[in-house]
């Protein structure tokens, strides 16, 4: 079963302290200064993947594993981490424009990947980004590719060469169901899902090999129908008022008679 | 302007997708240049009877399928959908709300935005409003292309009880076998029961990753159940599955409004904040003085989230025998 498996880098926006919330005219907010990580979804779909291919070893069949990030450059270190992690192939595709707002620009990527480019059994990817929380890139590659999609997936288990056991959270609570591929996963909050940390030797052994670029003049973007016009600073300040006292014990005493014990006992 | 509420009434929470869509109306449609219908998809035939009650327009449409598939929605929509008539379509908050209508909006070649804030809409374009950067930010989008598909953010308003229609016009239609075939096998419903006052309640606790292990995620919500308060989890804590998802406060969880909110060991990223910013009064317990959550608390103890509420416990269960 051959598994894609698309992520992206995004700068870790909480490390930001309130000055450094500023937009441009050009509606950009610079986070060039704080480094980028693994957007937490795609963190799980990674994941989830690596343990079907550990199942695979287990039951005889075989799961091969490739992943793809349109991405500027940010994500090379987590490209290399993936190789080191034995996925077989680590494509990175060089965007020209902002993508920020586009998800139907990466979803048509992604899609023109795996019709022209690289045939796949599976595709999985997080179902919401930091920067642009667009929360519909996964959902329009299933469209575009015409493909079911099972969306808030959780926990992916191999039934066979042809199907998959998924778990997905749907609105009060969870379906389990066997789905026949090829389909797209859109994974959502996936408990014990942290990407597992390559060894060493692995790293050196396999880490370094060279990340495929492709150019994004190969794909034809679609014309987004949705424009971004405006970008605010939300701020939330409350007085943080600091509860003083000599011990744990003395603020909780504050604490209860200065503002629980009055709010509570109101009716 | 013509618009259509899309109800799914195959799983247990219709009446609260109907009357959020109802709050979603009231305060964002004009009534008199506004012309609505609700289409509700359902399963079981016992539940029809219920579902004109749950109109938040003056006309229904009521799809029964086989069971709950985007793709039976999407297809069954298809048949009725047939006319383009349609400007505007309203999807609810949840998973299922957010899915169609991006699914949708591309089957329909118009525009589609999700967790949708603000709206301001004429027949040829909205104006929506969103967060971005992981809620830090608000954007602000122009959509171009009819119909317009739109499914709000969890909590951005307020639910608005649907009034009785005597003149309600209602059309059937069954589309059961329509997907017969579609991922027909080992199919399993795993249901999880909701605290009744999860969103609203007068006090909440909430345990972040500073609570370090299941065993003290534990300890907080019997302290919880102890001083009559719900108990909600960050999703670091979801996700090291130290607490169950659906306790889950934030943007991917439950927006609460209790009066009274005590954040623990949680940093306060922006994500979860929104799960707890329209509490009237929060409290942080925090050892990180500088952790985000202090600047939009009321007040504020900077120590050990353990110690200081097994010593708040103290005051409780001292006041609580008194009063016995
Ligand atoms: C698209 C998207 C959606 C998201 N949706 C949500 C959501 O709905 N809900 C949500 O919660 N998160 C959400 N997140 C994740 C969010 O951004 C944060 O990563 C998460 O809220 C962090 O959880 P935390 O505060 O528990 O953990 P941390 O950020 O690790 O904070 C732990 C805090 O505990 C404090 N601490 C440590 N030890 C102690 C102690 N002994 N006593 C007191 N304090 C202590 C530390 O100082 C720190 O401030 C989302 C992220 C994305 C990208």
């Amino acid at each position: 079963m051959r598994i894609l498996v698309c992520f992206k880098a995004a700068p870790d926006v909480e490390m930001l302290i309130d000055e450094d919330w500023a937009v441009d005219k050009k509606l950009k907010i610079d986070t060039s200064f704080v480094k980028n990580t693994l957007n937490t979804y795609d963190e799980s779909a990674l994941e989830i993947a690596l343990n079907l291919r550990d199942a695979s070893e287990a039951l005889g069949t075989n799961v091969e594993l490739s992943t793809l990030t349109v991405d500027g450059g940010g994500a090379t270190a987590i490209l290399k981490t993936l190789y080191a992690l034995r996925f077989t192939k680590a494509v990175r595709i060089e965007p020209q424009e902002d993508l920020r707002f586009r998800p139907a620009a990466t979803a048509a990527i992604i899609c023109q990947y795996v019709l022209h480019h690289s045939p796949q059994d599976a595709v999985l990817l997080g179902r919401q980004s930091d920067i642009g929380e667009n929360a519909k890139t996964s959902l329009l590659v299933a469209e575009m590719l015409g493909w079911p999609c099972i969306s808030q997936a959780t926990h992916i288990e191999l039934a066979d060469e042809n199907h998959l056991m998924v778990t997905h959270q749907v609105d009060d609570g969870h379906i389990r169901q066997r789905i026949r591929t090829p389909c797209v996963f859109s994974v959502g909050d996936a408990p014990c899902t942290s990407l597992r940390v390559p060894t060493l030797r692995d790293r050196m052994q396999y880490g370094k090999k060279a990340v495929d670029v492709l150019s994004v003049e190969d794909f034809q973007l679609p014309v987004e129908t949705e424009t971004l016009t405006g970008l605010e600073i939300l701020r939330h300040a409350r007085a943080g008022v600091i509860i003083e006292g000599k011990n744990p014990a003395e603020k909780a005493r504050v604490l209860y008679e200065e503002h629980l014990k009055p709010m509570l006992s109101q009716k | 302007m013509k618009f259509k509420c899309i109800i799914n009434g195959c799983l247990s929470h219709t009446r609260a997708q109907a009357e959020e869509l109802n709050g979603f109306i009231s305060r964002f449609l004009d009534p008199e240049a506004s012309d609505g219908t609700t289409i509700i998809f359902y399963s079981q035939k016992d539940e029809r009877k219920a579902l004109p009650g749950l109109v938040p327009t003056q006309r229904a449409e009521l799809v029964r399928i086989d069971r709950y598939h985007p793709e039976s929605i999407l297809d069954a929509l298809a048949r009725i959908e047939y006319s383009d008539d349609a400007d505007l379509y309203l999807f609810p908050s949840g998973f299922a709300g957010s899915e169609i209508a991006v699914r949708w909006a591309f089957r329909q070649k118009g525009s589609s935005l999700v967790q949708v804030k603000h709206i301001d809409c004429t027949r040829d374009r909205v104006i929506a409003k969103k967060t971005a950067y992981v809620d830090h930010v608000l954007a602000t989008f122009r959509l171009d292309r009819r119909p317009f598909c739109l499914s709000p953010a969890r909590g951005c308003v307020d639910r608005l009880p649907i009034r009785a229609r005597d003149n309600l016009v209602v059309t059937e239609h069954d589309f059961t076998g329509l997907n017969k075939g579609i991922r027909a096998h080992d199919f399993h419903w795993i249901p999880v029961e909701h605290a009744k006052h999860f969103e609203n309640p007068r006090f909440l606790i909430v345990g972040g990753r500073g609570l370090q292990n299941k065993e003290n995620v534990q300890f907080l919500k019997n302290m919880a159940d102890a001083v009559g308060a719900e108990f909600g989890i960050s999703r670091a804590v979801a996700l090291n599955a130290w607490g169950p998802m659906h306790r889950l406060i934030g943007v991917s969880g439950t927006i609460a409004k209790p009066e009274i909110c005590i954040a623990a060991g949680v940093s306060g990223a922006a994500a979860f904040y929104a799960g707890i910013e329209k509490s009237k009064f929060i409290i942080a317990i925090n050892t990180d003085p500088l952790a985000r959550i202090i600047k939009s608390s009321d007040v504020v103890v900077i120590d050990d989230y353990k110690t200081v509420m097994a010593e708040l416990l103290k005051f409780f269960t001292f006041d609580g025998a008194n009063e016995a």
